[in-house]
């Protein structure tokens, strides 16, 4: 893909807000930037290192808990304590990876699906620290000044623009990591644990590094989705279903890929919000078929069979 | 002491049903290599299929597990034919993530269609417990009991005894030379699908009397199960029955002696503390 | 002091004992066969030296440093560098990101990385290959391929697992040219082998292993005249 072309899908992507004053648009791509941040954070851990993470809520979860906490509690600013909810979430995987990395493959899964159990269950129980059930909400945001006027807190272009500002960050650290070495040395360990090793591969701290630059990507997104929605609970952001759509916007948009998690985002949300208005419910009925028809028809997702069909540049690797 | 008895019989009663929907998951593994994310879903199917059995022809579910059971043993094989064998050559993270979504899709074509309030069944003969030596013994969970040891011995026998039996365990220990043996893997795969569909339908029927039935139950059923399955070794039955019945202890005596509240994380947390001590699982599987 | 240094090295595995106090040394610059009937031990001896096996008892030193506990990617950050003898390529990348990948140890760059992987490809006569799927390789190929990856790591000691296995005679005259050059340039080679003509005519040295334990050490001309080597290969005769 072009410079040009990159380019001029930044700049929509940022006079969205000035084209459109519909609030219920904004809040759709406000949502579907929100997915592609965790879509994005996610696949660097199952698509370039190629471990499936099943628990991937729990840092979403650290992240929002994190921000509303400090925010609630404490006082400090949403965006910091946003930025601090990633950092925990980051601080949080290291434990976790050096448990779960001991096994492999599918073990390595149910093993992050335990942990994101527990965190949940933990969340679910501390009602000191978290409310428990009844979970965290925030009343009124701090007020920001820039020169004379303050921001609309009740119009969702601030919102969008931080959302925007988080994906595009995490799609850069995407592709850094796909030019760089450690990236190369996690699809080594994706082809091959073993025989990466035996040419000098420390594949626990590679796996440990970008586990933990996933979680802090997801813990950001965790830290906004507190930010935006103002109310936060356990089920709300530790649960499962959470970590299956990660997973399931990375396969179905294309792994190992920094569009693909893009277009699962957008397919995620579109038909999320097609189906929430025909049926309430329906939706998830649509991602488990979609996702099977991924894996048996289109295994590359779909950014990555539309790389293929459209060219064999060797500069498109790099997407 | 005698609230200690009473958590370990329960614990045992549950632990059986834990270890029979685990049997199913570790046999299908052992032959095919595949982890079946769905399995948890086959379970509520029986579960439901026990409800709607009661309520639309008054049949107590354990008979209307006669019927269930083939019904799932035949569901199991039409999925392995017409779904699963052409995602298995893709390899074991394809397939795990092709189980996923089915189980999505099962789940929440559950919700949608029976939606998810919680049901319960209620049996007439469930009102009073037993109770032998003073220990009180729900009569449901008590039959649910003696039946999954009826169906783990048999599927004992099965495996032991016949030609069948022989041809699974003889593919999932070592595909390539059972094949060479004359084996045919792909019916012998297909059947062992169906096999662990079958386990998994029955257990729902046996758990139904005993548990609130909602469409997602197959989550936390699934997850559990995977501990347990893990932790006894992927692909040995002693080691899940074993495993289940640990699993039922454990949380029965953990809600007594630690917390109700994280009765469920118990089982969790025991399973990354083995991880972190014994990384090959208890019986040394876990490193592929 | 010799390059690799084993004493006492033995490996339990349950019940089994695989190794039972073996011993030998290695110098610097040398070719060492590593001979036995199959199931001997040769590829566990490989696979604790690399790390990816640790040793029931015995102390296995490169240089004088222990190599004992450490893991495999260590071990290879060391000097130490491997082939296996049934080929483990990344099938689905090209063979130039295969080696280059290995190069990358020692050179972070992927500029340096890459010239380094050309090099050694160019060494084993994969030059025309390079942009190929390593999957699309022939066994001779591949082989080829995993011996520039291990040297892309610039080792010290090279252990070479089998690497005549499968290859017609013109290729295994071929690679073990191959293996002398690399000697030659200054790497030392422990070569385990099933194919007696390339051993015997390489080797500088030749140990004999049997049931794990080490029953003969010396020259090729007399370890293979050894009566204890003779009753062990029980009918297989020398070329």
């Amino acid at each position: 893909m072009s410079r040009a072309a990159v380019a001029g899908a930044v700049a929509l992507l940022l006079a969205i807000p000035f084209l459109t004053a519909n609030q219920f648009l904004l809040h759709l791509g406000i949502t579907v930037l929100m997915w592609t941040v965790l879509g994005v954070a996610w696949n660097l851990l199952g698509g370039y290192a190629g471990q499936v993470s099943f628990g991937h809520a729990s840092f979403f979860g650290v992240g929002a808990y994190t921000m509303m906490i400090l925010y609630l509690k404490v006082g400090l600013a949403p965006w910091y304590g946003m930025v601090l909810g990633g950092i925990l979430g980051a601080v949080v995987s290291l434990p976790i990876g050096l448990i779960c990395f001991r096994l492999r493959g599918p073990y390595f899964s149910l093993a992050t699906l335990a942990v994101a159990e527990i965190v949940r269950l933990v969340a679910l129980n501390w009602e000191a620290l978290t409310n428990g059930p009844v979970g965290l909400l925030i009343t009124t945001l701090p007020q920001v000044g820039f020169g004379s006027r303050s921001l609309n807190w009740e119009s969702k272009a601030p919102f969008y623009y931080i959302v925007a500002f988080l994906a595009a960050g995490a799609m850069l650290a995407t592709y850094g990591l796909s030019r760089s070495r450690l990236g190369a040395y996690l699809l080594a360990v994706r082809e091959d644990e073993d025989t990466a090793e035996s040419i000098g591969i420390d594949t626990v701290r590679a796996k440990v590094t970008v586990l933990a630059l996933s979680a802090f990507f997801t813990g950001l997104a965790g830290g906004f989705y507190g930010l935006y929605f103002r109310y936060v609970d356990p089920d709300a952001v530790f649960p499962i279903a959470l970590s299956v759509e990660m997973v399931f916007m990375a396969v179905v948009g294309g792994l190992a890929t920094v569009g693909g998690p893009v277009i699962g985002a957008i397919f995620l949300v579109s038909v999320g919000e097609l189906f929430r208005e025909r049926f309430l419910v329906g939706h998830l009925i649509f991602y488990g078929l979609f996702m099977m028809l991924t894996i048996r028809y289109l295994p590359e997702g779909i950014w990555g069979g539309v790389r293929r069909a459209l060219t064999t540049h060797a500069s498109a690797r790099h997407l | 002491m005698e609230t200690f008895v009473q958590s370990v019989v329960s614990g045992i009663l549950t632990g059986s049903l834990y270890a029979m929907i685990g049997v199913g998951l570790t046999v299908v593994f052992g032959v095919m290599r595949i982890i079946n994310l769905a399995h948890g879903e086959l379970v509520m199917l029986g579960m439901y299929g026990a409800f709607w059995g009661l309520t639309l022809w008054t049949l107590d579910p354990f008979v209307s597990i006669l019927l269930w059971t083939p019904l799932m043993f035949l569901a199991g094989m039409l999925v392995y034919r017409f779904l699963l064998k052409a995602i298995i050559p893709g390899g074991e993270l394809n397939t795990l993530l092709y189980t996923a979504g089915l189980s999505l899709l099962i789940a929440n074509l559950a919700l949608f269609v029976w939606t998810g309030d919680y049901r319960t069944i209620k049996l007439p003969y469930a009102l009073l417990p037993m109770r032998p030596f003073g220990i009180a013994v729900p009569i449901p969970l008590a039959i649910a009991f003696g039946l999954a040891i009826l169906i783990t011995e048999a599927l004992y026998l099965f495996l032991t005894r016949t030609d069948l039996g022989r041809a699974i365990r003889a593919t999932s220990q070592n595909v390539e030379a059972a094949a060479l043996m004359g084996v045919n893997v792909d019916r012998i795969s297909m059947v062992t699908f169906g096999l662990g569909s079958a386990l998994a339908g029955a257990a729902g029927v046996l758990l139904a009397p005993s548990l609130y039935l909602y469409p997602t139950v197959g989550e936390i059923l699934v997850t559990k199960c995977f501990v347990i399955v893990v932790l006894g070794g992927l692909g040995s039955v002693a080691g899940a029955i074993a495993g289940g019945v640990l699993l039922g202890l454990v949380e029965s005596l953990g809600a007594v002696y630690v917390s109700v509240a994280y009765k469920d994380t118990i089982g969790f947390v025991i399973f990354l503390l083995v991880l972190l001590f014994r990384p090959s699982g208890l019986l040394g599987v876990g490193k592929s | 002091m010799p390059l690799l240094d084993i004493s006492d090295l033995s490996k339990d595995f349950g019940g089994l004992r695989a190794l039972s106090q073996l011993w030998f040394s290695v110098e610097a610059g040398e070719i060492l066969g590593l001979i036995g009937p199959n199931g001997a031990g040769k590829t566990t001896v490989f696979n604790l030296i690399t790390g990816f096996l640790r040793p029931t008892t015995g102390e296995i030193r490169l240089a004088g440093t222990s190599l004992v506990g450490l893991k495999p990617h260590a071990v290879t950050q060391c000097g130490v560098a491997r082939t296996f003898q049934i080929v483990k390529p990344f099938p689905k990348l090209s063979v130039k990101e295969n080696v280059t990948l290995a190069a990358f140890m020692r050179l972070p760059a992927r500029q340096d990385a890459e010239a380094e992987a050309c090099r050694m490809l160019d060494q084993v006569g994969l030059t025309a290959k390079l942009d190929s799927l390593a999957s699309d390789l022939t066994l001779a190929e591949q082989k080829r391929l995993e011996m520039a990856r291990a040297l892309a790591t610039r080792p010290r000691l090279l252990l070479l697992d089998e690497p005549m296995g499968g290859l017609n005679p013109r290729e295994v005259e071929d690679a073990s040219a191959l293996v002398s050059r690399i000697r030659d340039a200054g790497v030392t080679v422990i070569l385990v082998e099933h194919v007696m003509r390339a051993i015997m005519r390489i080797s500088d040295r030749v140990v004999v292993i049997h049931h794990g334990e080490k029953i003969a050490d010396g020259p090729p001309d007399q370890v293979v005249r050894n009566p204890n080597v003779i009753a062990a290969y029980l009918g297989e005769r020398v070329a």
